[in-house]
């Protein structure tokens, strides 16, 4: 037998170059429907009776606590059933503002989201220390005890009987009704936290987040510190819950305890699994999920909301483990194209 | 300069030790090859290089001490670890897996000049820039694996196995590029590979590796010539 050295030039010939990567939309049309989706989300409020823009509010207001989970959960392959108690974060530190410290609405946004930044970082550091089901527990555990330790500090927070707060009122330039004000402050956030969490993933950042949720390990020898990376997205991820949960108060108007149960938790996660982890557009047919299949089953009987909403999870998860944007890029990608 | 010089190295999972005091030195840009039978520690000495595993003894790249320091550290420091398995980021694309190499660099028009420099080596790469890295064949993933390894400019390259899984057509063509980079970017390089053939093809030293003690050490012809190697790693006589 011959040295091993000698060169084989016969190997490895390119592989014949196969056809550009079809599966996405073109960036033309991607920005053509989003613009569509934008007007119509203007347009909206002037077309529906209150009630209607009062839940497409809430829907924004879900679309945003499920960005900051879809962060985490879908982008750094890390797992939350804790994202409730962000979002009451948010939610009290906004009311509390408010109500104490008579801190204008608009300004309390930016403090909510600091503070529950602060206490995801804070709570981050030892928690994602830990994966997969122990990571969970967790941060069901952070879910558990953060409520009644809301009604421990009765002077601040109200205690169980939660905080009443004065609605905001729409500017008289803007000639806005209450609800369709509202509806554009959750509107403007939104916008501004998807364009916040695109930029985010679009950057070395994002890659970043990527490579630690598909391969630890690989990602690491790279110089991905995990434990840096992992806690940030944590601490991202509680920020945008609570913002959420800040817009939320301006919306409701009422805060207590109750408002922010396990269930909550709960439900962020499903509707961002049945949305679609990983995507953009998930978090808003989540948003969708999450506001409009309880209430639509509402009609049909009063116990139907949690049996549709469950068989509905089931079946979604059958259909398009991908969930809802996965299943309708699934379907964009079937629509013939010119070459 | 940067000579890697490991002395004395004693590594292990929890309380199972895997590497008992191994001693050896790489020059600078040379190729050396770590052969051995399965389960004698062969990537647990790579992992230990690159700081994934608890270690004691010494580890220094170019005077520099690499021993106790976080990977990510590491490889700050300059050294690419190509994991067994690849560690490919299957649904990312081609070109994100190769700018994750690039992870601990600054200066975006340098890393793209780098990104056109492995394509030369790897022209198929080019091909499946926007395409998943989890669609790409073994071999194609191992050439991706490199080339992302290159994109941290490393002083020091530690290959895991790259034949794995590999037909031996497109195993040799890869050898051919790793001696191709190592020669022209006078990286120093660090194999470990079962097919002691190819391996010994490349490099200038070699050791060989059992339960955690290195047994043999040489000059790959020497290591080649030797009959015992022959009978265990070559398959053939002398």
């Amino acid at each position: 037998m011959s040295g091993p050295t000698k060169v084989d030039d016969t190997t490895a010939a390119p592989a014949p170059a196969r056809k550009r990567r079809s599966g996405t939309i073109p960036a033309r049309w991607r920005w053509i429907a989003l613009a569509l989706l934008l007007a119509a989300a203007v347009y909206a409020p002037f077309q529906l009776v209150p009630f209607h823009v009062f839940q497409l509010t809430m829907v924004l207001v879900y679309a945003v606590a499920l960005l900051g989970l879809n962060l985490l959960v879908g982008h750094a392959g890390q797992i939350s059933l804790g994202h409730g108690a962000f979002f009451a974060i948010g939610a009290y530190t906004s009311a509390v503002l408010v109500d104490r410290l008579d801190v204008p609405y608009l300004l309390t946004l930016p403090l909510a989201a600091a503070v529950a930044f602060l206490v995801g970082f804070g709570l981050g550091v030892p928690a994602m220390r830990l994966r997969g089901l122990y990571l969970a527990l967790v941060t069901l555990a952070i879910a558990i005890f953060l409520v009644p330790l809301l009604k421990r500090f009765e002077e601040l927070t109200g205690g169980s009987m939660g905080l009443t707060l004065p609605k905001p009122v729409p500017p008289a330039w803007s000639g806005l009704a209450e609800d369709q004000w509202l509806y554009f402050l959750a509107l403007g956030v939104a916008v501004l936290a998807f364009l916040v969490a695109a930029s985010l993933l679009r950057s070395r950042v994002g890659r970043a987040l990527h490579a630690v949720r598909d391969n630890e390990i690989a990602a690491e020898v790279m110089g991905v510190r995990l434990s840096s990376y992992k806690t940030l997205a944590f601490a991202w991820s509680a920020m945008f819950a609570g913002v959420a949960g800040c817009v939320y108060t301006w919306v409701i108007g009422f805060v207590s305890p109750d408002s922010f149960t396990v269930n909550l938790s709960i439900t962020l996660l499903a509707g961002l699994v049945v949305g679609g982890l990983g995507s953009l557009s998930g978090p808003v047919l989540g948003g969708l999920f999450v506001m409009f299949v309880p209430s639509i089953s509402q009609d049909i009987n009063d116990a139907a909301p949690g049996v549709i909403f469950g068989l509905l999870i089931i079946l979604v998860m059958y259909v398009a483990p991908q969930g809802l944007a996965g299943l309708a890029g699934r379907l964009i990608k079937k629509i013939p194209r010119k070459e | 300069m940067s000579e890697l010089v490991v002395d004395d190295l004693v590594a292990g999972y929890g309380d199972a030790r895997v590497l008992h005091g191994v001693r050896f030195t790489v020059k600078q840009g040379e190729v050396c090859a770590i052969l051995g039978p399965n389960g004698a520690g062969k990537t647990t000495l790579l992992r230990a290089l690159s700081g994934m595993v608890r270690t004691r003894g010494t580890v220094t790249l170019g005077g520099t001490e690499l021993s106790g320091r976080s990977p990510d550290t590491i490889a700050r420091l300059g050294v690419a670890h190509v994991p067994e398995g690849r560690g490919t980021f299957m649904p990312l694309t081609v070109e994100d897996n190769l700018r994750l190499g690039a992870f601990v660099r600054r200066g975006r028009a340098e890393v793209d000049s780098d990104l056109d420099r492995i394509y030369t080596y790897f022209p198929v790469l080019k091909t499946r820039l926007k395409q998943a890295a989890g669609s790409l064949s073994g071999g194609e993933q191992q050439m991706l694996a490199i080339g992302r390894a290159l994109m941290l400019r490393p002083r020091l390259l530690l290959l895991d196995e790259p034949s794995l899984g590999l037909a031996p057509l497109v195993t040799r063509e890869l050898f051919r590029i790793v001696q191709a980079i190592n020669a022209e970017e006078q990286t120093t390089v660090v194999v470990v590979e079962q097919n002691a053939h190819l391996a010994l093809g490349i490099a200038q030293q070699a050791h060989v590796l059992e339960t955690g003690r290195i047994v043999l050490s040489g000059t790959a012809e020497e290591i080649r010539a030797d009959e015992q190697v022959a009978q265990s790693y070559l398959g053939y006589r002398v």
